[in-house]
């Protein structure tokens, strides 16, 4: 009995810092990755559980330069910015991480770059960047990200639907389209799948209306508005797409229930084509099509108001950055040299659904989704997600509580347009 | 080694262990003094992990949140010390006094309906009826559920499209359906109906539990004395279930206070912040806007709150006929 527990408390004394040294092993594994010297961690968000064109892309890149690890550390997208910002902030992070252009949102690289965890890269980047982009990237002379794709922020437009509706071509005025909403309501149809529940979906609409209401009167604006010279309250154009969003809503443009609607009524609604259009990504339309094959869908820019200018949003949504704590900075820079060669860029867009960020001049768009906005891509009417430019996170949480409480009458449009303001003065 | 230890004299000081073998063992040759082992049992410090590890964790944790409250932090980067900024523009903020207003009636509705509800139930299921054991667990079972998981069940529950609305418009009610979850003045209410659901169990099972000590004996004397069922309850069964009121409503009150779950699953704090309460918008200023300074100063209004709310209804409901004894 004596020998049993003079053998457990030994037990109970080797255990104990056992349990220590594996815990703090497993803490700083998630940071320090391994010990290779040309190997290297990798932070990215995801949303699936299908395969990401970073792990790919490393993974065909690990093949073709043997000796190099890249240990992958995929993070879900809804926590994303906080997980990472956690990480820097606790010296963990990963060697290289998946950030943002500008500013604005929680994982942004400029954010991230003032606050001193990022690397300045180097000129490999610098060609890639989207023309009059260059403030999304650098501070100063200093570039902090690099860009990985072109996304087109438009509508996702069903055309197999819209021919099954009777609708033979995208309206070319607001006007048009709220004509067709009546008709689609009186078929049970909705023009407009709405995810009102979801505020990354009421931020995208807002956006992609003010292209043509905001940002083809003035590419500017957003310079404008940080000088002070306008505001949201006194810019004529962000109170029509304010607006527009309420008309919309009236002629029963959306699907019905659509201010609590979730993500599911976008995916459901154009993949079974009970709803023509969706305000998301241009990339998500490959996406789409592939769950729902018998479905075309294309990327269409938002028809302007009668007499109105036909403009979109276009530019980089998704850029990689280094670590500034990082020792790998070598093995990582040539990854991303790698990854800035036009035939890679390329491979990325094949996979993600965007458009190469190596450059528009070089790609040939016929037949693709993107089609219908060449024209608008190749004239340069186009302008970059303003999110991605705006001072803070604040400002686009405005604007989704601001919307849902048009759909609902709980605000009126004075009152979005004063919190928008107070949120980018903050 | 003295002459009395010799004797066998045990006339130890109080408190000091004795060393060697009781007296009264004659023939029996002493113990050797064994050496003192590394680690033994029954020492206080072997709460020593425990107690660091919830001083560390909790205690340091949230003292560093409170330091926090009074800077201007983003959660990255420097930041300044601003005083009572934070706390300035949280009180003059409707969204935070809308948040305020959310909280206190999702923790004072839930309080009053569980209590109410699991009372009514404790009572129905105390004695006499045969199926009350299989009636008590189906009616614990929400309580061990997931409050998230269980949420998004009554997510799909009440969506436009879901089974409620469907249910509503085979009964020819269309006129009823409506986007609950969206809607300015139903969505609150569809979140306490959630959270009463989920944690009537809980307050059940603690009457339950001071219902088993009520002697029946005391409830048939009051009966055969003419006592109506009413006359019983609230002279015999209320005062005797006192503390279990106290502690119902004390759990229910603090834990009214913290939902979370059931807010992020079901609205999101929307629509338009209709839905917000202290905790949501702790979250929202703190995580997803990068406010920390901010969300710490709510985090810490939210901590007083609950504080004083606790001892105020401890004073309320304690037993007063103890006192003086």
């Amino acid at each position: 009995m004596i020998q049993h527990r003079k053998a457990f408390r030994r037990g109970v004394v080797l255990a104990l810092p056992v349990a220590g040294v594996l815990a703090l092993t497993a803490c700083s594994a998630a940071g320090s990755g391994d010990g290779d010297a040309n190997g290297f961690t990798f932070t990215y968000q995801t949303s699936n559980n299908l395969e990401s064109p970073y792990a790919t892309l490393a993974k065909e890149y690990m093949k073709s330069h043997p000796g190099v690890t890249i240990t992958l550390n995929p993070q879900p997208n809804d926590r994303y910015g906080q997980t990472l910002r956690t990480q820097l902030q606790g010296g963990n992070a990963s060697d290289l991480i998946q950030t943002a252009p500008g500013t604005g949102q929680p994982h942004s690289a400029l954010t991230l770059a003032q606050a001193g965890f990022l690397e300045p890269l180097g000129k490999s980047a610098a060609s890639l960047i989207p023309k009059g982009s260059d403030s999304l990237f650098y501070i100063g002379d200093k570039l902090y990200a690099q860009p990985v794709d072109f996304t087109v922020n438009g509508v996702v437009y069903n055309t197999t639907a819209a021919a099954k509706a009777g609708i033979t071509k995208f309206p070319a005025t607001t006007e048009e389209l709220v004509q067709n909403c009546k008709t689609l309501s009186a078929k049970g149809m909705s023009f407009v799948a709405l995810a009102g529940g979801a505020p990354p979906n009421l931020i995208q609409i807002t956006q992609v209306i003010s292209a043509t209401r905001v940002y083809a009167e003035n590419p500017d604006w957003n310079q404008d508005r940080s000088t002070g010279s306008v505001t949201f309250a006194n810019t004529q154009g962000w109170r029509d797409t304010l607006q527009t969003i309420v008309d919309l809503n009236k002629a029963g443009c959306f699907q019905a229930g659509a201010q609590g609607s979730g993500f599911d009524a976008i995916t459901n609604g154009l993949s079974r084509g009970t709803a023509l259009a969706g305000f998301i990504p241009g990339g998500s339309a490959k996406e789409l099509m592939s769950a729902a094959p018998d479905q075309k869908m294309v990327v269409q820019a938002f028809p302007p108001a009668q007499g109105g200018k036909t403009f979109t949003l276009g530019g980089s949504n998704y850029s990689l950055s280094v670590n500034a704590a990082s020792t790998k900075k070598k093995a990582i820079q040539d990854f991303l040299d790698w990854l800035a060669q036009p035939q890679n860029a390329k491979r990325y867009a094949e996979i993600s659904g965007a458009i190469p960020v190596s450059g528009l001049e070089s790609v040939d768009l016929a037949g693709s989704a993107y089609q219908p906005v060449e024209p608008l891509l190749r004239s340069g009417s186009y302008a970059p997600l303003p999110t991605t430019v705006w001072p803070n996170e604040s400002v686009a949480d405005a604007i989704s509580s601001g919307v849902q409480g048009l759909l609902t009458g709980q605000n009126t449009i004075d009152q979005v347009l004063a919190k928008m303001d107070a949120a980018w003065d903050q | 080694m003295t002459a009395s230890t010799h004797r066998g004299d045990r006339s130890l000081a109080a408190g000091q262990r004795p060393a060697t073998p009781r007296a009264g063992t004659p023939g029996r040759p002493p113990r050797p003094r064994r050496p003192r082992p590394l680690i033994a049992f029954g020492h206080w410090w072997w709460a020593l992990p425990a107690i660091i590890a919830v001083t560390a964790i909790h205690y340091a944790a949230t003292a560093a949140g409170g330091f926090f409250a009074f800077t201007d932090w983003s959660g990255i980067g420097s930041f300044e010390f601003i005083g009572w900024d934070n706390f300035t523009r949280i009180l003059a903020d409707p969204v935070q006094l809308g948040a305020l207003r959310n909280t206190l009636l999702i923790a004072f509705g839930s309080v009053v309906l569980t209590n109410v509800i699991g009372l009514g139930l404790a009572l129905a299921l105390n004695r006499g009826l045969k199926t009350r054991y299989v009636l008590r667990v189906l009616l614990f079972m929400p309580v061990v559920l997931s409050p998230l998981a269980v949420s998004y069940i009554w997510k799909f529950i009440f969506e436009y499209n879901g089974p409620l609305n469907q249910f509503l418009g085979a009964l020819g009610l269309t006129s009823l359906q409506k986007a609950w979850l969206a809607d300015p003045t139903w969505s609150i209410w569809v979140i306490l109906v959630v959270v009463v659901w989920q944690n009537t169990g809980i307050a059940m099972v603690i009457y339950l539990a001071n219902l088993a000590s009520v002697d029946p004996g005391i409830e048939e004397a009051a009966a055969l004395d003419g006592a109506g069922v009413m006359q019983r309850f609230r002279h015999i069964t209320l005062p005797s279930i006192r503390p279990a009121i106290a502690i119902s409503t004390t759990l229910g009150l603090i834990n009214g206070f913290r939902v979370f779950d059931q807010i992020m699953a079901l609205t999101g704090g929307g629509p338009a912040g209709a839905t917000e309460t202290l905790a949501t918008e702790v979250y929202k200023e703190t995580f997803s806007l990068g406010n920390f300074g901010y969300g710490a100063a709510l985090a810490l209004m939210l901590t007083v709150i609950i504080l004083v709310f606790a001892i105020v209804q401890q004073r309320v409901t304690r037993d007063r006929s103890k006192e003086g004894q």
